[in-house]
């Protein structure tokens, strides 16, 4: 009775002991992985100032004054003119000239929207075929295709052109 | 004791030498059990040591990613977030003469040797006074905000004498550009003169500096009406120049520059005070504002304001309706008169387009002077210039009763003296339908203008930028018109006063427009104190010849960045006014 009495307590000191080490063995694991993020923290730091050193000094280098000078000696870029732009889809009708009398028919060219090429022949056509049972992948396992195209129309065309995109790209450099 | 024990052991033999041995060992047990128990205790103690850290991390401070990255001082950006002031860990060179020991020379070689090679660095540093600085041997700055790659060059020079501290220094990366905007912060930490200064508190206030305050100057406008400001004073050869950018449905400022400038992250002392002696031959520090604290008498530039405000008022419904322009008018014993003969009578277009001060005082005085007082007091002229700058001139000339003959001098901008700025509200208020809005440095959101106030009709406004357009293809701002911008504006060329009356030879040159006049977005004004006639203005020294090809030539490089793209096809209506200039194509 007395020996059970002891071999229990013994078993629980010794769960105990092992409970204490593994949550000593997790604490330091813990903290050393604590240490490791304050460290790549303070990299961090490091290189977002490293960042912001080498950001100034780019800016100072292309200044608005230096680019000017350059300008005037190397390049001499001057401000684009009324015709460089096109503004709206009238604009650029405006820059096509009238067929000639005898001049051929102009090529156009159909562009197709995705539903009609994907029937079932162009579906096996366009499915990867496995190299060792020869079926083609299921729909499921082919890459989801391209999302068809949209029409191009006048409407669409025009709020392409009025997007401006010169000045979306200028913005997007300046920020 | 000793003797006693050699005696005993000699007498008691064997039984003795064994004691002895036995104690000998019990000693040297003892001696390698305390060494065994000192590197047990050692041990014990390291393994104590490294558990607490494990556990408990002692002394480690958690200290926030964004709290380290938090700028000493907040950073100042334009429109499009791109940084115009921020704090900055720059190197500054300092001589220390003592770093090769308390004797002996302070450099290995000769002053003059370093003085050259440093020179090679920094082209702009006086050498002379480098050379006599090194030769003093006493330590200081030789120069601050020094560049990475400057620094690696001081330090290929191989002194130790010359040091790279690094500080946490304010720095401009743009130099000089927008200078009177921002201006500098001043050895003790707090901001002078610009923006610096107003939103000192915040860029100081540790919960708001992290964020960049947005202004609403775009670098890149600035950078061109810079650019080509100083073009035209070097050209003219000007005492100064300024200009400003005005969004007239905003009041934001586009841009706002003051000639000369300063160079905020080289402030020197005659940049902010000037002797009495310099000050008396007109000249100002170079920290003082044109735009804002200066008031000019702007002349013709004020005959668009009287006109508009004799067609709001309904004193002209008919601008055809002549006046005429060939006698000079009697004031008071003064003559008002125009430059020559413009023509036994003008209407209303020709009077803008000829600049005729005879017409343009009789159109005045049809106002009558506390009418002309009042429209000019409702576009901001009885007070300071409305934006947030802390040097603001007050406007001189609006304090007193306005008579009839002083309403006539006001009428063609003279008796009156105001500040640019002014001007260029007054200007986006007639050309945007008539609301008269203050100015602002902030950055204003789609939508959050401020409210403002009418100051003409919409269809007063609607004339006034037929008119201004006319001006601009027929009359004396011809060279500011930018091709397929649409530009409309009016010049102004004003003597100065000085003693004993005005002074003939002393002009005050300034070009009002705005373009596009077919929707007006933008105010632009250009103003060129005291320029000479050269041969850049074709030895004229009137704001057609040296203002208004300055807007001429900044309205197509800011047109298509603020998104007034260039267009000939398209224009204000005029067709209705052409033929009372004669044009009848």
């Amino acid at each position: 009775m007395s020996f059970t009495l002891r071999q229990r307590s013994i078993g629980w000191a010794a769960v105990l002991l092992v409970c204490l080490a593994l949550f000593i063995g997790l604490t330091i694991k813990v903290n050393s992985v604590r240490s490791e993020v304050r460290l790549a923290e303070r990299r961090i730091i490091q290189l977002e100032r490293q960042k912001m050193v080498l950001e100034t000094e780019f800016q100072t280098r292309a200044n608005q004054q230096q680019l000017s000078d350059w300008n005037a000696v190397d390049f001499g870029y001057v401000a684009p003119l009324a015709r460089q732009f096109v503004e709206d889809e009238r604009k650029l009708a405006s820059l096509g000239a009238p067929r000639g009398i005898d001049a051929p028919e102009p090529i156009q060219m159909a562009l197709g929207d995705g539903e009609d090429t994907g029937g079932d022949d162009g579906e096996t056509l366009l499915s990867m075929v496995s190299p060792l049972t020869g079926q083609a992948f299921g729909p499921d396992e082919t890459e989801t295709r391209a999302a068809p195209r949209d029409a191009v129309t006048a409407a669409t065309l025009g709020e392409r052109l009025a997007r401006r995109s010169g000045t979306a790209q200028l913005r997007s450099i300046a920020e | 004791m000793n003797a006693i024990g050699v005696t005993t052991a000699i007498a008691t033999g064997r039984g003795e030498l064994f004691t002895i041995r036995r104690r000998y060992l019990a000693t040297a047990r003892l001696r390698v059990f305390t060494l065994i128990a000192l590197f047990c205790l050692i041990a014990l103690g390291a393994t104590a040591r490294i558990a607490w850290i494990g556990i408990a991390q002692p002394g480690t401070q958690q200290v926030s990613l964004s709290e380290s990255l938090l700028p000493p001082r907040g950073e100042i950006a334009d429109r499009n977030g791109v940084p115009l002031a921020r704090a900055f860990p720059s190197y500054a060179l300092w001589f220390n003469p003592e770093a090769l020991g308390e004797t002996g020379t302070p450099l290995i070689k000769s002053p003059e040797k370093v003085a050259a090679e440093l020179a090679a660095i920094f082209p702009d540093i006086n050498r002379a006074k480098l050379v006599a600085h090194l030769k003093s041997g006493k330590p200081g700055y030789l120069r601050r905000q020094v560049l990475p790659e400057q620094a690696n060059k001081v330090i290929a020079i191989g002194e130790l004498g010359l040091e790279l501290p690094r500080e946490n220094d304010r720095f401009y990366p743009q130099g000089s550009m927008a200078a009177h905007i921002l201006g500098y912060v001043a050895a003790d930490g707090h901001g002078r003169v610009g923006m610096e200064q107003v939103l000192d508190k915040r860029l100081n206030d540790p919960a708001t500096r992290g964020t960049p305050v947005q202004l609403s100057i775009d670098m890149r406008v600035q950078g061109a009406l810079e650019d080509e400001l100083g073009r035209a004073m070097l050209e003219t050869d000007a005492l100064g120049a300024a200009g400003v950018i005005l969004d007239v449905d905003t009041g934001e400022v586009m841009a706002l520059a003051s000639l000369p400038e300063f160079d905020p992250n080289q402030v020197v002392s005659d940049d902010v005070v000037l002797s009495q002696a310099r000050m008396d031959t007109g000249e100002m520090p170079r920290s003082f504002n044109r735009v804002t604290n200066q008031v000019y008498e702007l002349g013709s530039t004020f005959k668009p304001l009287t006109v508009a405000a004799a067609i709001d008022a309904g004193m002209i419904t008919d601008v055809g309706r002549r006046w005429q322009a060939s006698r000079p008018l009697m004031v008071g014993g003064n003559r008002i008169s125009d430059s020559h003969t413009i023509g036994a009578s003008l209407n209303v277009p020709e009077t803008l387009i000829h600049s005729s001060n005879i017409v343009s005082a009789q159109i005045a005085g049809e106002v009558g002077g506390p009418r002309l007082k009042s429209y000019f007091a409702q576009m901001g002229m009885d007070e300071r210039a409305q934006i947030e700058l802390p040097a603001r001139g007050r406007p001189l000339g609006m304090n007193e009763e306005w008579n009839h003959s002083k309403a006539l001098y006001a009428g063609f901008g003279h008796g009156i003296a105001v500040t640019p700025l002014h001007l260029a509200s007054a200007y986006a208020a007639m050309v945007n339908g008539g609301i008269w809005r203050p100015a602002t440095l902030y950055r204003v959101e789609p939508g959050h203008a401020a409210k403002g106030r009418r100051v003409f009709k919409a269809s007063t406004s609607a004339r006034m930028n037929q008119l201004m357009r006319m001006i601009a293809l027929y009359g004396t701002g011809r060279n500011a018109d930018a091709p397929g911008f649409r530009v409309g504006g009016k010049t102004g060329s004003a003597e100065k006063p000085g003693r004993g009356g005005y002074r003939r030879t002393t002009l005050v040159s300034t070009f009002a427009a705005a373009f596009p006049m077919d929707r007006p977005r933008f105010v632009v004004i250009a103003m060129l104190d005291e320029p000479k006639g050269t041969a850049a203005s074709s030895y004229q020294r009137t704001a057609a010849w040296n203002a208004a090809p300055v807007v001429g030539r900044v309205v197509p490089r800011i047109g298509p960045l603020l998104g007034v793209m260039p267009d000939d096809t398209r224009d204000v209506d005029i067709t209705d006014l052409r033929p009372l200039v004669g044009d009848e194509g």
